[in-house]
C-alpha cells in the first residue's frame, strides 16, 4: 500500500539557514504520526514545509505517491493546516475564520465531525477573534485545519493553551478521526499523547532524526509511559548538548 | 522589522528611488504653487504627520507600561517625558529636513502644526471606542465587516442619491462639489481593508485577485449603482465625479492589499502613499504614460505576491 508521506532526505531553510537536514520519513495511510523534538529542532519548519507553507531546499517528498517536492501550492492544497494561532485576524469572528479557509460553514459542519463538540465551537463562531483568550484561538485555529475536509491533516503543538477537559477531548476526537481514516501529523511537547495517542513518531534533534518511533516502540511505550518519558528526555538531553 | 523586510538590494534601490521621486515631487509641488497655499498645504500635512506621530509614540509607551519589560521607567513621569520629546524630536528632526528640502520659507507653517499635532496625538493616542455602543459589540470591526457586502454599496448609492433630490435647485457647481463630497465619504466607508485579513488569506490560499474582490464587491456595487443614479438625476458631469472617485479609491484599496501582502502595514501604507505620489505626478505631467505607468506597478507588486501565497515563513 502506498504511504501517505513518504519523504527523503529533506531539507529546510528559514532565511537562509538549513534547519532541516537530511530528513527521511514515512507515514503510513490512517495513523497517527508525532513528531517530537526540542524547541528549535526543526520540527515546526519540517510541517511547515510539507504543508506547502515553506519551500523544501532538497530532497524527495512524495504525498500519495506523487512526488511534490518542487510544488510547493499542490502541496498546499493537499494538506488541512492549522493556522498558527497568534496569525488570526482580531478583527474577524470565529465563522469568517473557517469560512474563509473552507467555504460555507454548512458546508464546513460535516468535515468537523466530532471535533466541533470537543472544540466547543458552537460559542466560538459569534465571537471576535480579538475578544478571544489563547485557548480560544487555538480551539479556532485546529478547527480551521479540519474546515477543508482534507484527508491528511498537519496540527503543530495542539494541545498548547487548551485546558485539562479540552486536551482529554480534542484527543479522543482526533484519535476517532484516525480511526475513521484520517491522516494526521502532530508536533507534539506531551511525551505521554505521543506515547498513547500516536502510532509512529520522530524525533528531531539539531534539525536531524534522532529516533524513529516505530508502532512496536510506542506500543511498549504505552504500556509503561513514565519509563518512556525518562528515556525519551534522556535523547531529547543528549540531542541537545551536541 | 524595516532590516528585515528590505533584505533585498533591490528593495532598498526602491526604496530610495521613491524616496527621491517623493522629495522631487514635493519640492516641485511647493516651488510651483503660491507662498500661501503652499504655506497652508505644508501647516495641514504637518499637523496630520503631528497627530499620527503623536498616537504612535503614545501607544508605544502605553505598550511599555502595560505589557513590556520597562513598565517601570513607562510608568515614571520623567522618563515618559523624556521618550515622547525624543521621539517627537526625531520627527520635527526629519520634517524639517523635508521641508529644508522641499522650500526653507515653509518652516514657519510645518513645524508650529507638526508641533500641534504631535501634542493632540499624544493626548489622545489612547482614547478608544468603547468595545459595545447601542447594543453593537465591537463597533469598529462590526463596520468593517459589513462594509465588504454588496448590500453596503446599495446603502451608499443611496446616501449619496438622497441628498440630490431635494439639493437640484442649487446650483450646477454646489452640486458636482455635494456630489463629490458624499461619494468621498461613502467610498472611503467602503474601502476599509484590515493587513491582518489580508495577511491571513493570503496565508490560506487566497489569491491576490480574491482578496480584491472579496474587498472591492461594496465599493463595485456602489459604482454600478449609483453612476447612472447620478447621470439620470444631474447628468454625465455629476457621473463622471463618482466614476473618477470610486475609480481611484480602488485603485487605491488594491494597491494597498497588494502590498499588505509583501510587508508590514507600516511599510506597505509608506509604499502605497509613494506610488500613488507617483502616479499623481506621471498623471500631472505626462498623462498617457499614466495608464502604463499604473500598469507596471500592479504587475510587478503582483508578480511578487503569487510567490507569498500559502507561505507561512
Amino acid at each position: 500500500m502506498i504511504p501517505a508521506v513518504c519523504i527523503a532526505a529533506a531539507n529546510v531553510e528559514r532565511s537562509g539557514q538549513r534547519v532541516v537536514h537530511s530528513v527521511d520519513l514515512t507515514i503510513p495511510r490512517g495513523s497517527w504520526f508525532g513528531l517530537i523534538g526540542a524547541n528549535g529542532s526543526g520540527k515546526t519548519s519540517l510541517l511547515r514545509a510539507l504543508a506547502g507553507r515553506l519551500p523544501f531546499a532538497g530532497g524527495s517528498c512524495r504525498v500519495d505517491g506523487i512526488e511534490l517536492a518542487e510544488d510547493r501550492a499542490e502541496r498546499a492544497l493537499r494538506f488541512g493546516f492549522s493556522p498558527p494561532a497568534d496569525k488570526l485576524p482580531d478583527a474577524l469572528r470565529g465563522r469568517d475564520v473557517l469560512e474563509l479557509v473552507g467555504g460555507k460553514i454548512d458546508n464546513i459542519h460535516p468535515h468537523l465531525d466530532t471535533l466541533y463538540k470537543a472544540l466547543d465551537l458552537s460559542p466560538l463562531l459569534e465571537r471576535w477573534i480579538g475578544d478571544c483568550s489563547a485557548g480560544m484561538r487555538q480551539r479556532i485555529a485546529i478547527a480551521a485545519a479540519f474546515a477543508g475536509g482534507h484527508a491528511f491533516v498537519i496540527l503543530d503543538e495542539p494541545f498548547n493553551w487548551l485546558d485539562p477537559v479540552a486536551i482529554f477531548d480534542l484527543r479522543e476526537a482526533l484519535r476517532e478521526m484516525v480511526n475513521g481514516g484520517l491522516t494526521l501529523i502532530t508536533a507534539l511537547h506531551d511525551l505521554s499523547t505521543l506515547a498513547t495517542a500516536c502510532d509512529e513518531g520522530l524525533m528531531l534533534a539539531d534539525g536531524r532524526v534522532a529516533l524513529t518511533l516505530s508502532d512496536e516502540m510506542l506500543r511498549i511505550a504505552a504500556q509503561n509511559p513514565q519509563a518512556f518519558e525518562r528515556q525519551t528526555i534522556n535523547q531529547l538531553r543528549s540531542g541537545a548538548a551536541r | 522589522m524595516v532590516r528585515a523586510t528590505f533584505t533585498a538590494w533591490r528593495d532598498r534601490a526602491t526604496i530610495a528611488l521613491m524616496l527621491v521621486v517623493a522629495l522631487t515631487a514635493i519640492h516641485g509641488w511647493c516651488a510651483d504653487h503660491p507662498w500661501q497655499i503652499a504655506a497652508i498645504a505644508a501647516f495641514v500635512a504637518s499637523i496630520m504627520i503631528g497627530i499620527g506621530t503623536g498616537r504612535l509614540v503614545a501607544r508605544r509607551l502605553s505598550f511599555h507600561a502595560y505589557d513590556g519589560l520597562l513598565a517601570a521607567d513607562a510608568l515614571d513621569t520623567q522618563a515618559r517625558r523624556y521618550y515622547l520629546v525624543a521621539w517627537l524630536g526625531i520627527g520635527l528632526a526629519l520634517l524639517i529636513v523635508v521641508t529644508l528640502i522641499a522650500r526653507p520659507s515653509l518652516l514657519i507653517a510645518s513645524a508650529p502644526g507638526y508641533i500641534a499635532g504631535g501634542l493632540f496625538g499624544i493626548t489622545t493616542g489612547n482614547l478608544k471606542i468603547p468595545k459595545r455602543i447601542i447594543g453593537t459589540s465591537r463597533p469598529k470591526w462590526t463596520i468593517q465587516a459589513w462594509s465588504r457586502h454588496p448590500i453596503a454599496g446599495a446603502f451608499g448609492t443611496v446616501a449619496v442619491l438622497l441628498p440630490l433630490l431635494p439639493a437640484r435647485t442649487l446650483e450646477a457647481n454646489a452640486l458636482l462639489a455635494i456630489v463629490g463630497v458624499v461619494t468621498l465619504l461613502v467610498v472611503l466607508m467602503l474601502s476599509s481593508v484590515d493587513d491582518a485579513v489580508v495577511r491571513f488569506m493570503t496565508i490560506a490560499g487566497h489569491q491576490s485577485s480574491r482578496i480584491i474582490v472579496h474587498y472591492a464587491s461594496g465599493g463595485v456595487v456602489f459604482l454600478a449603482a449609483a453612476v447612472p443614479g447620478c447621470w439620470i438625476i444631474l447628468g454625465p458631469g455629476a457621473a463622471s465625479i463618482v466614476v473618477l472617485v470610486g475609480a481611484v479609491m480602488l485603485l487605491i484599496l488594491a494597491l494597498r492589499i497588494l502590498a499588505y501582502q509583501l510587508f508590514p502595514k507600516r511599510i506597505a501604507d509608506l509604499i502605497v502613499s509613494v506610488l500613488v505620489g507617483l502616479l499623481m505626478l506621471t498623471a500631472y505631467s505626462l498623462p498617457p504614460a499614466m495608464p502604463f505607468v499604473a500598469l507596471a506597478i500592479f504587475w510587478h507588486l503582483q508578480r511578487r505576491t503569487r510567490a507569498k501565497r500559502w507561505l507561512l515563513a
